[in-house]
């Protein structure tokens, strides 16, 4: 059963990551077409706007698969330095990130629903219902919402989350 | 008096979020909110979700995760190879030998990556074990590379630029044209650094290289074209106003992915693995962004950045001064936050703060660079510091102690770059004169 539900939640987050994935290529596409539009003349209108959709699409579906694959920081001088008491200092932080993932998962959610309710247009030349890209949001956020619970209770019941610690050489960031 | 009470109160929270090991995007998430609730006593709901909405959807910034990814498909090429072969013949015979290929090496890289980490590894993955094998000192190779991989922040495409121009919203292709100069102007201070100890230590006395005829060298030069065509498809794209930032990235991306499959090295998995590495870290970045967006917000509220700049204001220090004062707090500020960080966190307060000092924003974007980048070699979180340990099993005070000289040359640049601000500001004006 437990195993059954790991199985499920991983693949849940690495869906969102492939989704992620999907959306930096359409990214690539709609600025390619971006450019042939204007030097081949044909109309492609909003395209900047699309891509910004497909923007924020790539980053809320890629966040539980990011945390999932450790690659969020943080700063760990502190928790490192508690020694025997670091697992205290987890509980705090993973405790801390569910509170607010989850505000941000219930808000998005919310104002989702509110913006297909009462129509909001997008003010670019793609005049896009905004409620449809929202739902990368609404969606993106429940995950990492998710993410978060999974790992609290997971950390609380078995004493480490289920996140992998990665060494820095994977973090390409800086 | 109430406001100052007002302000510590969500400072302190900032803080303790940080400090405690809450994730930097995270933490700023949940400040704002609570600065927005309890000091401004608004709902914050719809204005977190309005500000981070519109932060992660913009055009602007598909420039960030289109540049990662590039790296990331360069990184799994057979570039570091091509290049230390490219180079070597070339540097061998300056003072300071093939400690150079990991200048140049690092320069030529950081023009076709944003990050200074992808820098690092790819450069080192060669000339590590290269040199180490000629008897080069072991603490130059280090130092070398941890300074040098650096220059990845500065030499346009750039992480941290794409990040502050999002924060302060200037111009990406301005700022990463702004660096160039700076980071040629970097690079050769390490290459003096380098000649003069190698003329005046007693103890650097590497394995000579073999000679090699002319044609040779030409014919390993060959090694380098594909790359350099990818930097004058990407920054010369954007120099002559031809592409974006973003467009450019997109290029970019295409380019590397040709230049891949020529190599051979293109196929179903390093195709993915670079994709998904790409999602990972732009994700990363972006959540700091969101986080940092709705905090700006929240500042707002608190009245801390205008309260301050008037307070800057009032006490009427020169430019220098000022300066002085600023590289200071992110030097302390890099020792326990990453750049990307460290810019973002800041902007809602340091902007103002500059714009009402007169100081150029482009320029500075490229002064922070440089300071942001000396905490990446500076205990305790210098994220090349890091890297180099996973690559050479040294100790990271080894490390830090090799890469100090490094630390000093970069001081030494930003004093440069105070006294000729033009190295900064004079590129961008020029493509700004001539809009393409």
């Amino acid at each position: 059963m437990g195993k059954f539900v790991r199985r499920i939640l991983d693949g849940a987050y690495l869906a969102g990551g492939i989704a992620s994935a999907l959306c930096l290529i359409t990214i690539v596409c709609m600025i390619v077409l971006q450019i042939a539009s204007r030097n081949f003349g044909f109309p492609f209108r909003g395209g900047p706007d699309y891509a910004g959709y497909a923007m924020a699409a790539a980053s809320f579906f890629g966040f539980a698969y990011a945390f999932n694959h450790g690659s969020h920081i943080r700063v760990s001088l502190l928790l490192t330095a508690l020694g025997k008491y670091k697992f205290w200092g987890e509980v705090w932080s993973y405790g801390a990130g569910t509170m607010i993932t989850t505000l941000f998962a219930w808000f998005a959610c919310k104002f989702t629903i509110q913006s297909h309710k009462f129509n909001d247009i997008s003010s670019g030349l793609d005049a896009t219902p905004l409620w449809i890209p929202q739902i990368s949001m609404a969606v993106g956020s429940v995950l990492l919402a998710v993410c978060f619970w999974d790992n609290l209770i997971t950390l609380l019941m078995t004493g480490k989350p289920n996140v992998r610690e990665t060494s820095m050489t994977e973090t390409g960031a800086e | 008096m109430e406001q100052l009470v007002a302000v510590s109160i969500f400072l302190g929270i900032l803080f303790l979020f940080l400090g405690s090991g809450v994730w930097v995007g995270l933490s700023l998430m949940g400040v704002a909110y609570i600065g927005i609730e309890l000091l401004a006593g608004r709902p914050a709901g719809s204005a977190m979700i309005n500000t981070i909405w519109g932060a992660s959807s913009s055009w602007t910034l598909t420039a960030l995760p289109l540049f990662v990814w590039m790296g990331e498909i360069l990184f799994r090429t057979r570039l570091s190879q091509d290049m230390f072969k490219g180079l070597s013949p070339w540097m061998a015979y300056l003072p300071g030998g093939l400690v150079h290929t990991n200048i140049v090496g690092c320069t030529v890289f950081a023009a076709v990556s944003g990050s200074s980490a992808a820098t690092l590894t790819t450069v080192g993955r060669m000339s590590i074990p290269e040199l180490r094998e000629r008897g080069y000192p072991e603490h130059m190779v280090i130092g070398t590379l941890a300074g040098a991989a650096t220059l990845g922040l500065m030499i346009p495409p750039s992480l941290t630029l794409i990040v502050y121009g999002v924060s302060i919203n200037e111009s990406i292709r301005e700022l990463f044209i702004a660096g160039v100069i700076p980071g040629l102007v970097l690079a050769s201070m390490f290459m003096a650094y380098v000649a003069i100890y190698a003329l005046v230590s007693p103890n650097y006395k590497p394995t000579p290289e073999a000679k090699m005829p002319f044609s040779q060298k030409v014919k390993n030069f060959a090694y380098l074209i594909p790359v350099i065509l990818l930097i004058v498809l990407v920054i010369g794209s954007m120099y002559y106003g031809i592409a974006s930032a973003t467009e450019a990235a997109a290029f970019g991306v295409l380019g590397a992915l040709v230049l891949a499959a020529f190599q051979g090295s293109l196929n179903i998995s390093s195709f993915s693995q670079s994709l998904m590495g790409a999602v990972r870290t732009s994700a990363m970045i972006t959540l700091i962004l969101a986080g940092a967006a709705f905090l700006s917000l929240a500042m707002g509220y608190t009245g801390l950045p205008r309260a301050l700049a008037d307070w800057i204001a009032t006490m009427q220090l020169s430019r220098f001064e000022l300066l002085m004062a600023l590289l200071v707090f992110y030097i302390i500020l890099g020792c326990f936050l990453d750049g990307i960080s460290a810019v973002v966190l800041t902007m809602a307060i340091v902007e103002p703060m500059i714009r009402e000092a007169g100081i150029d924003v482009i320029w500075f974007g490229i002064f922070v660079t440089v300071v942001i980048e000396m905490a990446q070699i500076t205990p305790p979180i210098g994220f090349n510091l890091f890297v180099l340990q996973g690559m050479t099993d040294h100790q990271m005070n080894y490390i830090a102690k090799a890469a100090l000289p490094m630390f000093g040359i970069m001081i030494l640049m930003v004093f440069v770059l105070i006294f000729f601000p033009e190295l900064a500001t004079w590129l961008p004006e020029t493509i700004r004169n001539n809009p393409s």
